[in-house]
């Protein structure tokens, strides 16, 4: 009853009312479908048979499928794949963390400027800053070590801009949950 | 006493709190009744019970199942119908 080739009509669905062809038989109940209705699996009760049968190689393509259509005369619908859009990236808030910026960029530049001096080789930049704020963790003592572990919890959060920043961000987080 | 108008069937009486915390009486618009099947009488799915100015901002397929014959006849009857169609042909 149910062999590859035959042309059937769906019932239920959206699809129900178009023509389509048997192209693999899966399970005594459910069948592989194709032609003016979607590709997919279908329940037997869900079709009504036609006296009709096609030649189809197992598992035919849709496009072999359309050309067996358009010689009996059916319209086709023919559509291209689409490619699947990229998952969408949740960003976090950003306006609990400004306010906290513009206080910790009057106390970065304060200490920025006494790095500037201590150290020759030293520009403008946030990034270069930091890496010679490190270094200087080892030679002072606790106190200004501590200080400047908290700037270095801060300081990333202010410049989310800079990737290097983002490089910089584990070793800070994890001072401050201890 | 209410004006005359309120008196009508087609409102409905409803108690709503003020922000004052007092309790007024309001008079609304009744919402339509559930849609039938043209063939068995049954109940429809998938149809909501919008008044025409709310129907009117509510996409279509919201409205109705995207189905053939779909917000007429249920699906059994639609079922149905289009088999008698294929036997015919």
């Amino acid at each position: 009853m149910y062999e590859i080739g035959r042309i059937c009509v769906k019932i239920a669905g959206r699809d129900a009312g178009l023509k389509c062809v048997v192209v693999d038989v899966v399970d005594a109940h459910t069948v592989l479908i194709d032609g003016q209705t979607r590709r997919r699996k279908c329940n037997v009760k869900h079709l009504e048979l036609s006296s009709q049968v096609i030649k189809i190689k197992k598992g035919a393509s849709t496009k072999e499928v359309y050309d067996e259509f358009k010689k009996l005369k059916i319209d086709v619908r023919e559509t291209k794949p689409k490619k699947a859009a990229p998952r969408p990236v949740k960003q976090k808030k950003k306006s609990s963390v400004d306010v906290k910026s513009k206080k910790a960029d009057k106390k970065t530049d304060k200490k920025a400027e006494k790095s500037v001096k201590e150290t020759p080789k030293v520009e403008s930049k946030k990034e270069e800053s930091k890496t010679v704020v490190s270094k200087e963790t080892n030679k002072e003592s606790e106190k200004e070590s501590e200080k400047e572990i908290k700037e270095e919890s801060v300081k990333p959060k202010v410049s989310k801009d800079s990737k290097s920043a983002s490089a910089e961000k584990p070793k800070a987080v994890k001072t401050d949950k201890k | 006493m209410p004006q005359g108008y309120k008196k009508s069937g087609s409102l409905r009486k409803v108690f709503k709190k003020m922000p004052g915390g007092e309790s007024k009486l309001t008079y609304l618009a009744r919402n339509p009744s559930v849609h039938k099947c043209a063939e068995c009488g049954k109940e429809l799915k998938g149809i909501p019970r919008l008044s025409s100015t709310k129907a009117k901002n509510t996409p279509k397929t919201k409205k109705r199942p995207e189905r053939p014959y779909g917000g007429y006849l249920c699906s059994s009857c639609a079922r149905k119908k289009i088999v008698q169609e294929v036997r015919r042909s």
